[in-house]
Formats: structure tokens, C-alpha cells, sequence
């Protein structure tokens, strides 16, 4: 199943090669440019090019899809419940007692909606392209101490593992008769015992050993240390931060300065 | 200078009594290979644990007696400092692999104590080859197999360029097939770089075909120490140490007890043949003794 | 504690299973076998062969994707994981996966509060699974403070307790020593005796081939062999790959097989027999 921590697909794309600094302050820049925006046309135009760097991700056909569907329920969601709350404006096209449905409240919904579609998937890009272990070294290198880096790491890469335990508690305990679905208030909270008793125990045995490896691997040493990959910007991170950087500034300026209705 | 020496050593955990290595004097010369051999609970992860300094340092216990390590005063010497001279391994295989890729888990160790980044590169690519999983560098440890995750493991400490390997029943989760690429591994790395190698198991059925010397744990004592022939020739000694008798053991001992075969100790499954050969061809005549 | 039923008659059926996890990794490959009540039999195979998901079919875990498994004359696909449970007890490799009760005694009558056992039933039930593994003693301890052994141990007489017709066990000497793994081995041949059906899930093959009847052996999500013991050890390249390896007596007798030592020789005293034999035909 495609869960949202593991949404990174290995490829070799141009986005894939990006240092994942200049990704991580590219989609930062993005997000702002589609609150600089406000007009539909644009929002509309700033969510295709979302899509074709998506497309240009390469993600597997099954992780995009799972992302993608998510994001177009709540796109949906906004456009529907926003004329309902928002009654602002005319003309009024329909009153259906307490709720005024109005033309402008509808665009201001689906413009919403599309905001957020760009908010939403301009994420993915980065997602899509940078692995959990990239993204930790880049928060390293932007300045999070190693320290919180690693247990960052360590809390990613024992989260999918922890699930599987968690599946095989449960099947531990359905195969002994447990119904997770019968009973009263008290015989169900001894049931959710019954499996984060377990879990927990098995988390403290793990987390026993894993302190014991990591000082046997001279965790702590000394105070500085050296980094088997070190990030190091390359001209096409150069350009591609320049670019981003343009893509806001250039409508901010339009919009701010020029007052362009853009 | 010996590997290990101990004299007198003993280690009581805190908040416990008993002592979970009770007056241990052993020598260990540089490039054995060694199989410790015990119930659970007979002293075998404290022996391991003291090798690098977990206990005492790490784990709440006491240590008295002289212990060292390649002449290193392990009362003294930190986990840290220690561990480019022993690398460890653990049982579970799971809970020891913490990085996100293969390559990251074995410049672990070297990025700790500062190894230049050429250097590291150049270690990983000579750890993972040693190992059997060359090109393996992106992959997630998780996805590996019980088998690779321990071999990686052992990639990992062996960045660290120690001069001694110790594992605590590194077979745990292997089936059959992985436990004997496991133990040859360990086999080639004592042969190719005269590495000093320390088994803990709990059975000795297929880790004493490849070492040169066994001790005998129970209850923190050492009980025998000697040469596997030494210690498969005495079966009675496997029932009081509660461990389970190789079968080639126990063969032996019926053997000689009904006067079969020419009495020499079975060791392997060639001297098996040979001397069943021999006790079926003879045929009723007694063996001279 | 005996379970009712003609001994023989067949206790599960597995019909053509196939079976794909999520994300499409297909563990069992048109798997059929049976069990017969009373039978002691160990499905063998390698990491990642396949045997415990096909063991995680008895008692309904997981369902077929293809084919049928039928239990005590119960379609898996049709009954619950509790109904099951009371016809099927199932031993996980982990005892810390299902101990969360603060004594021993409550942990082996959890299941039978899950059935709606009345107090005065399940007490004596649980005191007669506590003596059968031999934990009487610990009854007040806390389980997640006992040794690996005794954990096994408490496990083991938790599924006891409803007292099933079917044991299934998964790799149940793992981190075991030889002592404790021993004690438990003659309490399942003891249970076995009484009339339970053992389903043993193993790689250990000195265990499958000193105490169980009938061996199936796995690899990659098939069945290789479905024989009996002897038989299964008469070929050695077949273990192989099932990433098995044959005792070493076993390996022994099969370089002997010219001067008719037979295959299946399993333990020491059973070689040593034959060539008793051997020398008075000779000699």
C-alpha cells in the first residue's frame, strides 16, 4: 500500500539530480507565487506547470495516483462548501433557506480550490524526487543538528517496520479470539492494551539494542565529523534556484509594484 | 601481544546479585578464532559485551579483575575508543541496521571518528565486497534479507578497520543455508586479514566447524576450553553445560563406548565416513586399542 | 484434554492456493497439501519460502487470493479469526508480539475470555495448560519479565487453554537453548501423543527430522516435496534448495549409501545400529 511517508520514486530525472536544498527553498518559492497569484487563469496556468514537473518526476504510476486523489477531493471539497458558506456578492443564483449561493462566491471556490491544488501538489515535486535520507541531510546541512537529524532518520526508517509489528501483534492476538469489533467500552480498551502492550515492549527491546549499535559505531565520538555524501551545489542547482527565485519575484513585482491584476 | 587477556575478571549487573561472569582468567592470541559456547544466561553477550566496553561503561554493572583488549585497559578505554579496535554485532539483525541506505550504514562508524570523505568512500566499497553485496550502496536495509542484514552489519563494523570481530548469536534469524555463508564470511575474514574472531551460540552444531578453539561458559565460569576435537571428544561435557551435543559428537562417544571404529575423535563429516568405513569393514574383529 | 474426531480423517485441506500480498509479492504458488487429525507434521523451508504465510492460512490470518482452505470442515473464507481460534490454536515466533498481561495466568486465560469461557470453566482450564508446559510455579509472575523460554512457554499454554484440535507453531525453538528447546520438543511429542494435531513451521532440520512424522518442504511459495520424513531426506539437493542442510548424520549415511547404509539415518544411535548390522552381515 502507498503510504505518504513513501512516496519517493528512484529514477534519474533532472529533478531527481537537484541538490535537495534548492528543492526544498524552490517549492518554498512556489508556494508563495500561488498566493501572489490571484486570478483564476493564473492559478490555473501555475498548477499545469505543477503537473508537467510531476510528469517529469517520473513517479511510479501508483504512488502519483494515490497522491494526485487525495488532493482532488479536497480541491472538490473546497469548491463545493465554499459558495455554501460564502455569501457575498451578486448576482444571487439560488437561495435554499438559511444558505445564499452566489456567482461570485462560486468563482472565489473554485479559485480556492485550485490555490490549494497548487499548495498541495507542489510538494509532491519534492516528495516525488528526494528520498527520506536526502531531505534529512539536506535539514542537516540547512542547520539541524546532527543529533535530531539522525533521529529523524532513525524515526523514518523504523516507522514502516514498527507497522508490520503492529499487523503481527494483531494477528497475534485475533488468533487467540480477539474481536476488535465486539463488546463494551471497558472489554475494547483492554483490547487496544492488548496490542500497545506488546508494542511497546517490543519498541523498548528494539530501541535497547539499537542504543548498544550505535555505540559500538563510535556514535558521539568526537565533535566534529566527516560525511560520506556532502551536498555541493552544481550549476544547474544555480539555475534552477535562479529560475525559481524569477518565477516569484517577476509576478510579485507585476502584481505589487505595477498593480498588473494578475 | 595477545588479543584478550583477562585475569580474575568479574561482572556483577546493577540491582543484581549474582555475578554474570564470575572469576574469568583466558587468553586470547591475535587471529583465533574462538566460539564461546553457553546456555542463555550462562555469561556469553557479557563476555561479548566487556570486549568493547558496553559493559561496564554503557550498561549499569561493575568489573573487577584486570580485563584488555589488544593491551587496552577496558576499565578505562571508552566504547567509542574501542570500537576501531572491536566490531560488534548483535542478534536481531533489524534493530542494529538504523540508516537509510547501505553505504550510509557503513560510513556510520567512519564519518563518527572523523575518516576523510575519500577514505570513507573507498572503505564502503571494500566492506561491501567482502561481504558479498557489492553494488547493494542504495539499498534500503530493510529490504534486505536476514542473511544480508547481517552481513551488512558486519560491513559495518568492519569500516571501522578492527582488528576484532565479536557477534552474539549472529545466527539468530538465519536459516540453514544463511548460517554457512555467515560462518565461511567470518571464516575468510580471520584467513585473509588474520582478523581475531569471537562467536557467541547457544548450539554448536554448525559454528564449531569453523573455529579453532571453543570455550565452554556456565554460570559466568568457564567449564572447558580447548581445541574442537578437545571438546567434541567429551559428549558428558555438552549435557553440563546444557548445550546441545554436535551430533557428530555424540556419535563419537556411542562409537568408542561399543569399541567401534578406531577411536579417534570425529570432528568432520569426512573423519564421520572414514571411520564408519573402517568399523563396517572390520567387521566383528576387535579394534586393538 | 483429548479432541474428539476419528484419528486420519483429514483436519485441514488446502486446494489450490495461490496467495499475493499487497503490492503484488506472490507468496504461495498453487499450494495444495492436507493434515490428517493426529498427524505431526512440519512445513520446512527456507526465509522467506513461504511457510508461514501458507501456516497463516489454517486459521483464516489470510485468505486464499486463488483456491480454497477448509479447517474442522469450515471454509476459511466463510468463518472468523475467533471462530477458528477455538479449532485452531497458533503460536507466533515472537512471544513478544502477544504478551501484555500483568501475571502468567491472566495471559493463558485471555483467549478463553475472548470465547466467553464462565469463570468457573476457564479456571481450570488454564491451571491444566499451565501444568502441561510446566509453568505452574509462575502463574503470579509478569510475563515480559520471564526468560525467552518461558515466554515461549506462557505463549504456548495461552492457545492451549481452548484447548484446540490443531497446533500450529512457528519456529518455536528460535533463541531457545538446547535444554529449553528440548523440554519443549517432548511436550509437543507428548501432546501429540494425547491426540493433538502439530503443524511445526521450521528451518531447523535436525528438529523435523528427530521428531516430526511428515515433513512439507517449501521454496519460493511452492511445495517441493510432501513426504515423509525419510523419504524427504533421501534427497539432499532437494533440501538445498529449499535452503535447508540435512543433519549431519543424515549427510553421513548418504556418502555411506554404497556400503548400504540407508539414506534416512537421522541420529547417531540409528547409524550406529546399522553398522552393528552391518559387521554381522560382513564379517
Amino acid at each position: 500500500m502507498t503510504r505518504f511517508d513513501d512516496l519517493y520514486t528512484e529514477a534519474d530525472t533532472f529533478l531527481h539530480r537537484l541538490d535537495p536544498r534548492v528543492k526544498i527553498f524552490s517549492v518554498l518559492l512556489l508556494s508563495l507565487l500561488a498566493f501572489v497569484l490571484s486570478h483564476l487563469l493564473s492559478l490555473i496556468l501555475l498548477l499545469s506547470f505543477i503537473f508537467l514537473l510531476l510528469l517529469l518526476a517520473r513517479a511510479r504510476y501508483s504512488k502519483t495516483l494515490f497522491a494526485l486523489k487525495f488532493v482532488l477531493r479536497f480541491m472538490a471539497l473546497i469548491a463545493v462548501l465554499w459558495p455554501i458558506f460564502d455569501p457575498s456578492g451578486t448576482p444571487v443564483l439560488a437561495r435554499l433557506g438559511p444558505v445564499t449561493i452566489t456567482e461570485p462566491a462560486i468563482w472565489r471556490g473554485i479559485t480556492s480550490a485550485v490555490r490549494v491544488g497548487c499548495l498541495a501538489t507542489v510538494w509532491y515535486i519534492l516528495m516525488f524526487t528526494t528520498s527520506q535520507r536526502d531531505l534529512v541531510r539536506a535539514l542537516v546541512k540547512l542547520g539541524l543538528r546532527f543529533d535530531f537529524g539522525l533521529t529523524l532518520a532513525i524515526a523514518l526508517r523504523f516507522f514502516p517496520a514498527f507497522g508490520s509489528v503492529m499487523e503481527s501483534i494483531i494477528d497475534a492476538q485475533r488468533a487467540r479470539g480477539m474481536e476488535f469489533e465486539k463488546g463494551g467500552v471497558l472489554t475494547r480498551s483492554r483490547r487496544y492494551v492488548a496490542v500497545l502492550g506488546p508494542a511497546i515492549v517490543t519498541a523498548l527491546r528494539t530501541a535497547d539494542t539499537l542504543s548498544l549499535a550505535l555505540e559500538s559505531r563510535a556514535y558521539g565520538a568526537r565533535k566534529d565529523r566527516t560525511y560520506l555524501r556532502d551536498l555541493r551545489m552544481s550549476g544547474g542547482d544555480y539555475v534552477a534556484l535562479s529560475i525559481a527565485i524569477a518565477l516569484l519575484v517577476v509576478p510579485a513585482v507585476a502584481r505589487f509594484a505595477f498593480e498588473v491584476p494578475i | 601481544m595477545p588479543a584478550i587477556q583477562m585475569s580474575n575478571v568479574s561482572v556483577v549487573y546493577k540491582g543484581s546479585k549474582e555475578s554474570a561472569l564470575d572469576q574469568i582468567t583466558l587468553e586470547v592470541e591475535e587471529g583465533e578464532m574462538l566460539l564461546l559456547l553457553g546456555r542463555n544466561n550462562s555469561g556469553k553477550s557479557t563476555f561479548c559485551r566487556l570486549l568493547n566496553g558496553l559493559v561496564p561503561h554503557s550498561i549499569p554493572s561493575t568489573l573487577t579483575g584486570a580485563a584488555a583488549v589488544f593491551g587496552k585497559d577496558i576499565s578505562r578505554g571508552k566504547v567509542a575508543s574501542l570500537s576501531t579496535s572491536v566490531g560488534m554485532v548483535f542478534q536481531e539483525p533489524e534493530s542494529q541496521l538504523f540508516c537509510m541506505s547501505a553505504e550510509e550504514e557503513i560510513a556510520f562508524g567512519p564519518e563518527n571518528i572523523a575518516v576523510p570523505r575519500a577514505e570513507i568512500v573507498s572503505r564502503v566499497e571494500w566492506a561491501l565486497d567482502i561481504v558479498g553485496l557489492r553494488g547493494y550502496n542504495s539499498r534500503s536495509p530493510a529490504s534486505l534479507s536476514g542473511g544480508e542484514m547481517q552481513r551488512l552489519a558486519i560491513a559495518a563494523a568492519l569500516s571501522m578497520h578492527p582488528r576484532m570481530m565479536v557477534l552474539d548469536e549472529p545466527a539468530y534469524a538465519l536459516d540453514p543455508v544463511g548460517r554457512e555463508e555467515l560462518y565461511s564470511l567470518l571464516r575468510r575474514l580471520k584467513e585473509r586479514f588474520g582478523m581475531t574472531v569471537i562467536i557467541a551460540e547457544h548450539g554448536a552444531e554448525e559454528a564449531i566447524q569453523f573455529c579453532d578453539r571453543v570455550v565452554v561458559l556456565a554460570k559466568g565460569r568457564v567449564l572447558a576450553d580447548g581445541s574442537p576435537r578437545d571438546i567434541l571428544s567429551d559428549e558428558t561435557l555438552f549435557d553440563f553445560a546444557g548445550v546441545s551435543a554436535p551430533q557428530l559428537s555424540r556419535l563419537s562417544s556411542i562409537m568408542r563406548r561399543r569399541s567401534l571404529g578406531t577411536g579417534s575423535s570425529i570432528h568432520t563429516i569426512d573423519d564421520a565416513v572414514r571411520e564408519v568405513q573402517d568399523a563396517i569393514s572390520t567387521g566383528g574383529q576387535e579394534v586393538p586399542r | 484434554m483429548t479432541p474428539g474426531g476419528e484419528p486420519g480423517e483429514s483436519v485441514v485441506t488446502v486446494d489450490g492456493v495461490s496467495f499475493s500480498y499487497e503490492g503484488g509479492f506472490e507468496a504461495l504458488v498453487g499450494v495444495s497439501m492436507r493434515v490428517r487429525r493426529g498427524e505431526y507434521i512440519a512445513i520446512a523451508g527456507g526465509n522467506g519460502s513461504g511457510k508461514t504465510t501458507l501456516a497463516k492460512h489454517i486459521n483464516g490470518l489470510l485468505h486464499p487470493s486463488v483456491g480454497r482452505v477448509t479447517t474442522c470442515g469450515m471454509r476459511t473464507d466463510e468463518t472468523s479469526v475467533a471462530n477458528l481460534a477455538r479449532k485452531v490454536g497458533y503460536v507466533f515466533q515472537n512471544p513478544d508480539h502477544q504478551l501484555f498481561c500483568t501475571t502468567v495466568e491472566e495471559e493463558v486465560r485471555f483467549g478463553l475470555e475472548n470465547m466467553d469461557f464462565e469463570e468457573s470453566e476457564s479456571a481450570p482450564k488454564a491451571q491444566a495448560a499451565m501444568e502441561l508446559v510446566d509453568i505452574v510455579a509462575l502463574r503470579d509472575r509478569p510475563p515480559f519479565t520471564l526468560s525467552l523460554g518461558d515466554r515461549r512457554k506462557v505463549t504456548i499454554a495461552s492457545v492451549l487453554a481452548a484447548e484446540p484440535e490443531i497446533l500450529v507453531l512457528d519456529e518455536p525453538t528460535t533463541g531457545l537453548d538446547h535444554h529449553d528447546s528440548e523440554h519443549l520438543m517432548s511436550t509437543l511429542r507428548a501432546l501429540n501423543r494425547s491426540g493433538r494435531t502439530i503443524v511445526l513451521i521450521s528451518h531447523d532440520m535436525r528438529l523435523v527430522a528427530e521428531h516430526v512424522d511428515r515433513a512439507v518442504l517449501m521454496a519460493a511459495g511452492r511445495i517441493l516435496v510432501d513426504a515423509d520424513v525419510g523419504a524427504v531426506f533421501s534427497d539432499l539437493e532437494l533440501l538445498r534448495e529449499a535452503k535447508l542442510v540435512a543433519p549431519p548424520i543424515t549427510q553421513v549415511a548418504h556418502r555411506l549409501a554404497p556400503l548400504g547404509v540407508s539414506p534416512s539415518t537421522f541420529t547417531p544411535s540409528q547409524l550406529v545400529q546399522q553398522i552393528e548390522v552391518l559387521r554381522g552381515g560382513g564379517g
